[in-house]
């Protein structure tokens, strides 16, 4: 026995020896894997072959989270959040770790395919007949050099979806320049989450999502963000909530919802309000912060004598109060927010009063204080201005630019790309530069503040208003599914030729004419600035970790291939950029000069480490005065016109709680929205409008946190888990409050029936008490008709149905947000 | 030898599921065969109502009841691997007694009719006396101690990930996956999770971090009158499992 | 003697074809459906582990403990007018046992390892390694004791021995399988050291059941052309017993409802009242299975008519069946710590395959039957040939 024992001692002795070793030979190695392969047999494991890691950014959500793949002869089995990321920081949401399911994801395309039957329909088999992909790029190309030559080049247009930098989305500018299209590219921003983005251009000047300094932050309001399931980036979110709810002292946390969900169930109090009502709740918040007197006065500003007299209902006299970074704040009292009571609220929401006072008193007396928000109070006819006044509770309390607040982010310092498009334009390209309007019509008379409306094109074109389309290529994208009334895309892309380059089968490839299928992101070499993050400016690189399993390649390929057989100088520039690798390796002699806090200065070392990044964010605010980075600390004092510049980008250069913004095109919104244009610069209580009328239900479909860019609808392993909280493990299920079932004699698991004013869907529905009787929620991912094998098992495909079928295609009028959750909806048994 | 013990902190969870993705990945876990799982319990009403969650993995208790009852010794608690439970494939009939005796429902019988069809084990078929064999499956294999794919007709479980864990330093307290030397031997639950909710070390160890975060967060069991005694701990509130109850059906 | 076994002649041919082509049939069922779909063939899953299969197997195995206890009355307490049932009753518990074995062998995922795994693992912590040793002893017994039997070695003391040691066989085997349940203290609904006694009863009932049966298909269902002990047992204690061992059982049944209902253990009180007793199978099972048989048979009138006493046997032949599906699938249909993921009671019905394998059970136990009535004697008693004093303090002895 003492034999045995002395042996097993020695044995785990040079195991860990062995690891321990390893270790020290450096962290970029792996450690443990390459220590099992010296394990002695003996010890009963074995290990497979030696295992390499490669750097990767997860490809499931706009965030962009560092990935070390694992990759052992050959196969990749493992992915975990790249330690050296500053948003992974070692860790993954859940669906980081689905990549490998779909890297090996049997229903994936294999090569390049051409359409065989001309018939386009949802139970039209395409007739695949596969391609080479020269014979693809020649066809495509010829199609597009027909189309020049015709002076109809505006009638190819280019839709994406998840664009994530240069060497993709990025090559779209000089296309549209140089072939001579305006369409290039439709984005998906209007399907997304552009309310924010409009409410903050509105308020503060920029167009753009936050950076936040959540870890720093002592109190949170979240409208309607889905904070703890799809917001981005989750996974670091999720960093900073164990880090809130665990630091002295503890971030209080109140969520404003109009469903119960994991956020409001993690927060110190939640408040459930009626769809598209979020901005009363924000308006009486902001109105008890200014009759209590709990603004930031270094910030906003005081009255002159430092006596309060904001009362409800009554007026200020403007002169008595002195603004510092915001403008208008009485004209906002006086014209909107003197009325905006708590009880008014009440009224509105349904929120008792006395839990708004609550909470507008503890975000009014605690610093630092923010108020985040998404699509929630967003996708509304109203969302904007839900937004704007969500949005305002941030200046009331400060922390625009100050630490625990939000702020916007940087850009990377990339090189130059390796040619000029203007230096490649022929007669073609200049002729047909502002001729057209986009197919979409963003940016016109139509959606004035709006950069893409890519819900308006299949409307548009089908109406040939202001002109039908012959080709349009997708990437990333499935509109004819994801689209609010989707079937409208249908029968556009009927009636066009179409180009998908998903790598998986979708619905947008039923009805493709040619299919160039894509590497998955496990496969390809890409870049991929960041996502608003914590504002200091960052991009990662996707290295393969394998040579593509089957015939595909990268999107940015695709473009310069299909560029470079386009006649005349555009082929030649297209033969200047060459590939993505030769991009990517120009554009990373930026690094050179400012080489990354991880060392990365060029292409090998972007390589190896996967990302570049240089902290800190440039400016901060810190009681009313706003600082420069000098290299060394926030020391540097700015000017105001600095700060206009910079941060503040509003006509005034400050923080306007009456939206000069706005006020450009009044008129519009007087006509779209009914208010007096005089008004029309304030964050405000506008009602929503309902689609559907007089339906009784609001019909909402949140994202899980499984919920992985519209794919894990064909992941079995996501299907397992999608929807905890009512245990959706085969599909997901309509979550509904009995007493709303009970009313229409339905039992829980019942399959019923969802009615809009466009069509019905189906789904099965399971009881969830905690919900809003007049809201009913189908969260957002089963319904694929065409997407593979899981998508369709089970009836995954039909119940549920797609809630984008009966989704009525209605945008707010100012940021063009398509209104998805503010459908009015019947209940039936089916 | 250390005694390998879990904390999970409930007011840092999130509810999320990457500890089970990441553990059904690194252990190639059929869909529903998850040895780690997050569980969802609601009570009360609109506008009171509540929801909450506990992560499960196997609770690897000192006592284990699935030990017992074991017939032929295939389920055992190593006291020279930490303490761990495992299953060992060449000796389990699968008769699933231990599936009946584990008061934690941690423990699973893949080959059953699968939670999502169609059924993976058709899509990759079983090689070499697996009971599936995926493309993606990770490199570890020892089938005395139920790591890698499980062969057809046996109970698998959460094995703490020991393949990883098996390779840390010996005497070392905490396995945390913030010290790069460290990283590759956390479990996969813990060394992903986001909100850093889980903590993994020696309880044999007074010093260990785990033992103070017990100490000082009152750390629970999960349902101790069972007499199983796990070796998870869970701090903060919502440690408790509420009992089953009927759902309104009309 | 023996003229009026009809399983000897053409009738028993042909049910022993009849069986076989049952028990080849749904053997080749399960069997393909295995070797096709692993254990996925079976609605048993991670949440149910245990299905009808395991009931089937603890029916048979319960059944053959009950007729082994029967066989102890004139074997073990030589109440001598129960002769005539014991070579039968031997038989039948060997064969219902046999039967049994091979459907949990089909049910298990590996059936040749346990073969070596469990002597090997000595795990004696384990009531299912006693399962196996004292299983494996009461068939050994069981065999023995037949051969003694075979042997018309009824009162030597070496039999009386080896009938001792089989009667404690049979009661440790069933009272250990009672607690593989009864001991698991996870499992509310089964929780109960008095389980045994269930069992015991249960199992008797079921014997006894399985006895009266095949007693009368041994002789067409005609009890003239039986022996005349064998009626006289028939037309007097048997069905007494029968009726006592029935109302006993009810007894006990209702009292586990009793206590079951009370509790405010959801894993107890939910699994009567809202699987077992909202099932309308479990009603028909407990008033038609055991209720009705023991009032049928309290009658005095009615409990010696032949008609009547096939009636009850096949009546609690089903009911006992029932019986036990509900009571192994109950103790498992209230989901244990699985949050939502189990959004109600548990769901389980038998699959075809695992039906299959009760069916093959089922004709397994035929098939053996048939062939034992035509090889063997199986009426063979000493009372047929015993002094007539002998069969007085027999029935004296029954009547006391």
């Amino acid at each position: 026995m003492n034999v045995l024992k002395a042996l097993m001692t020695r044995r785990r002795f040079l195991q860990v020896s062995g690891a321990a070793g390893v270790a020290g030979a450096g962290a970029a190695k792996l450690v443990g894997f390459t220590a099992a392969t010296s394990t002695p047999k003996t010890a009963g494991a074995q290990a497979r072959g030696q295992t390499r890691v490669t750097k990767n950014i997860c490809h499931q959500c706009p965030a962009r989270c560092g990935i070390n793949v694992y990759t052992t002869n050959g196969r990749v089995h493992a992915i975990y959040g790249d330690p050296g990321n500053p948003i992974a920081n070692g860790k993954l949401c859940p669906k980081g770790h689905l990549g490998t399911y779909f890297l090996y994801d049997p229903d994936r395309f294999k090569g390049p395919m051409r359409r065989t039957n001309p018939r386009k329909g949802r139970n039209e088999d395409p007739g695949w007949e596969p391609i080479t992909w020269e014979q693809a790029y020649d066809e495509i190309a010829g199609r597009i050099n027909e189309l020049r030559k015709n002076g109809e080049s505006h009638k190819f247009a280019h839709f994406y979806g998840r664009g994530w930098g240069p060497s993709d989305a990025g090559l779209y500018g000089a296309w549209g320049q140089l072939i001579g299209t305006p369409n290039s590219a439709i984005g998906h921003a209007s399907m997304c989450a552009e309310g924010s983005k409009r409410a903050k251009a509105a308020t503060d000047g920029n167009n753009s999502y936050n950076a936040y300094d959540y870890r720093n932050t002592n109190c949170m309001l979240i409208f309607g963000a889905g904070f703890l399931e799809a917001f981005r980036p989750y996974n670091k979110i999720m960093q900073d909530w164990g880090h809130m709810r665990s630091k002295s002292p503890k971030t209080r946390v109140t969520t404003i919802d109009v469903r119960m969900n994991p956020t409001m169930a993690a927060s110190d109090r939640y408040l459930m309000t009626k769809p598209g009502t979020d901005g009363a709740i924000a308006l009486a918040i902001a109105h008890l912060m200014l009759t209590e007197g709990l603004w930031e006065k270094d910030f906003v500003g005081d009255f002159r004598d430092g006596r309060n007299r904001f009362r409800a209902g009554q007026t200020v006299r403007a002169f008595e109060f002195e603004e510092k970074w915001t403008h208008g704040l009485v004209d906002w009292w006086n014209n909107e927010l003197k009325d905006r009571t708590p009880s008014w609220a009440e009224s509105v929401t349904g929120v008792p009063a006395r839990e708004i006072i609550e909470v507008a008193r503890e975000f009014g007396t605690t610093r630092p204080a923010m108020a985040i928000m998404e699509r929630g109070p967003t996708a509304h006819t109203n969302g904007v201005y839900n937004g704007m006044a969500i949005h305002a509770l941030n200046a009331l309390s400060g922390c625009m630019f100050a630490k625990g607040g939000l702020f916007y982010q940087m850009g990377p310092s990339y090189g130059p790309g390796p040619a000029n498009p203007a230096d490649y334009m022929d007669d073609i390209a200049n002729e047909m530069r502002g001729k057209y309007p986009r197919i979409d019509m963003a940016r016109t008379e139509r959606w004035p503040f709006t950069a893409h409306m890519m819900q308006e094109s299949a409307r548009n074109h089908n109406a040939g208003d202001p002109y039908k389309l012959k080709m349009a290529m997708f990437f990333s994208t499935n509109p004819i599914w994801t689209a609010p009334d989707a079937p409208e895309w249908e029968k556009m892309l009927s009636e066009i030729f179409v180009i998908d380059t998903s790598p998986f089968p979708g619905e947008t490839a039923m009805f493709a004419d040619i299919v160039l299928p894509e590497s998955t992101y496990l496969e390809r070499l890409q870049d991929s600035p960041t996502y608003p993050f914590e504002g200091w400016p960052m991009t990662a690189l996707r290295v393969p970790a394998i040579d593509p399993i089957y015939d595909t390649t990268e999107f940015g390929n695709m473009m310069i291939e299909i560029g470079k057989r386009i006649e005349g100088p555009t082929g030649e520039y297209y033969r200047r950029i060459d590939s993505v690798e030769n991009l990517l390796r120009h554009i990373a002699r930026g690094f050179a000069d400012n080489p990354g806090d991880n060392g990365v200065n060029d292409f090998e070392s972007w390589k190896e480490k996967g990302v570049w990044y240089r902290k800190p964010y440039h400016w901060r605010q810190h009681r009313g005065v706003f600082y420069e980075w000098d290299g060394e600390g926030y020391n540097r004092v700015m000017s105001e016109e600095e700060v206009k510049e910079k941060l503040i980008k509003t006509a005034s250069g400050k923080f306007e709680f009456k939206s000069s913004h706005l006020e450009g095109h009044a008129d519009y919104i007087q006509r779209e929205l009914g208010i007096p244009s005089a008004r029309v610069g304030y964050p405000q209580w506008v009602e929503p409008k309902h689609t559907g009328g007089n339906r009784p239900l609001h019909f909402v479909t949140p994202k899980t946190p499984l919920t992985a860019e519209g794919r894990s609808g064909n992941i079995p392993h996501a299907i397992a888990i999608q929807q905890p909280i009512v245990g959706g493990n085969d599909r997901t299920y309509l979550e509904v409050h009995p007493q709303t079932a009970r009313d229409r004699g339905i039992r829980d698991g019942d399959r019923v029936r969802i009615r809009s004013d466009l069509g019905t869907i189906e789904a099965y529905v399971r009881f969830v008490p905690q919900h809003r009787p007049d809201t009913i929620v189908l969260p957002y991912e089963h319904g694929h008709w065409a997407q593979g094998r899981w998508a369709t098992g089970q009836g995954r495909d039909r119940t549920p149905g797609n809630p984008n079928e009966i989704t009525a295609n209605v945008s707010d009028p100012i940021s063009g947000l398509a209104c998805y959750y503010t459908g009015k909806v019947d209940l039936e048994r089916a | 030898m250390a005694k390998w013990g879990m904390v999970i902190d409930l007011d840092k969870c999130t509810g999320c599921q990457a500890c089970t993705t990441a553990c059904g990945m690194e252990n190639n876990t059929l869909p529903g065969e998850n040895w780690q799982d997050v569980l969802f319990y609601s009570e009360g009403e609109y506008p009171s109502g509540q929801m909450k969650w506990l992560p499960r993995p196997c609770m690897q208790c000192e006592d284990p009841s699935c030990v017992h009852v074991c017939p032929t010794r295939a389920t055992y608690k190593d006291m020279n691997a930490g303490g761990i439970v495992f299953v060992d494939w060449n000796k389990c009939i699968g008769c699933k007694y231990c599936m009946i005796a584990c008061p934690y429902g941690v423990r699973f019988y893949a080959d059953e009719k699968p939670l999502v069809e169609p059924d993976l084990k058709n899509i990759f078929p079983g090689e070499n006396g697996q009971l599936w064999s995926p493309p993606y499956q990770g490199p570890d294999e020892d089938w005395r101690r139920g790591i890698g794919v499980q062969p057809k007709g046996v109970v698998s479980k959460c094995t703490f990930c020991y393949h990883r864990v098996s390779k840390a330093p010996e005497g070392v307290a905490d396995l945390d996956e913030d010290d790069p030397e460290l990283v590759e031997f956390v479990p996969a639950c813990v060394r992903t999770c986001p909100p850093k909710a889980r903590y993994f070390g020696d309880l044999d160890n007074p010093q260990s971090n785990v033992n103070r975060l017990i100490g000082n967060k009152r750390g629970v069991r999960l349902r101790d009158e069972t007499g199983n005694r796990p070796q998870v701990y869970y701090l903060g509130a919502g440690a408790g499992v509420p009992a089953f109850q009927r759902r309104e059906r009309s | 003697m023996n003229d009026g076994n009809v399983m000897k002649g053409g009738a028993g041919t042909g049910l022993l074809v009849i069986s076989l082509l049952v028990m080849v049939a749904s053997f080749g069922y399960a069997a393909s459906s295995l070797a096709t779909h692993g254990h996925a063939a079976f609605n048993a899953s991670s949440n149910v582990p245990w299905g009808q299969p395991i009931s089937t197997y603890l029916y048979f195995a319960l059944a053959s403990s009950g007729l082994g206890l029967l066989a102890a009355i004139p074997l073990v307490f030589r109440v001598k007018a129960y002769y005539p049932i014991a070579k039968r009753c031997i038989f039948l518990a060997f064969i219902v046992l046999v039967s049994g074995m091979a459907v949990l062998a089909m049910e298990l995922g590996h059936t040749f390892r346990m073969l070596w795994a469990i002597p090997f693992g000595m795990q004696v912590q384990s009531a299912m390694f006693w399962m196996g040793v004292l299983y494996l002893l009461d068939l050994l017994f069981l065999m023995w004791k037949f051969q003694r039997l075979e042997g018309k070695d009824w009162d030597s003391k070496a039999a009386r021995q080896i009938g001792i040691a089989s009667f404690l066989g049979v009661l440790l085997a069933s009272g250990n399988l009672a607690l593989i349940f009864g001991m698991m203290s996870m499992r509310p609904f089964w929780f109960d050291g008095s389980l045994p006694i269930y069992f015991y009863l249960t199992g008797i009932a079921s014997g006894m059941a399985a006895l009266v049966f095949y007693t009368y298909l041994a002789y067409g269902f005609k009890r003239e052309a039986m022996p005349e002990p064998l009626q006289r047992l028939l037309t007097g204690n048997l069905p007494v017993l029968f009726a006592a061992l029935l109302g006993v059982t009810l007894l006990f049944v209702l009292v586990r409802m009793v206590t079951g209902l009370y509790s405010n253990m959801p894993e107890v009180s939910l699994v009567w009242s809202d699987y077992i007793l909202a099932s309308p199978v479990y009603h028909l099972s407990l008033w038609g299975g055991l209720l009705l048989p023991f009032l049928l048979l309290l009658s005095p009138n009615l409990r010696v008519q032949s008609g009547v006493q096939v009636l009850c046997s096949v009546l609690v032949f089903a009911g006992l069946f029932a019986e036990r599906y509900f009571f192994v699938v109950g103790g498992q249909v209230i989901p244990l710590f699985k949050g939502t993921w189990a959004w109600d009671i548990i769901h389980y019905t038998p699959s075809a395959a695992e039906w299959s394998l009760t069916f093959m059970g089922a004709a397994m136990i035929f098939v053996l039957y048939v062939l034992g009535e035509k090889y063997f004697n199986l009426s063979d008693s000493p009372v047929t040939t015993a002094a007539p004093e002998t069969s007085r303090a027999a029935t004296a002895g029954a009547g006391a």
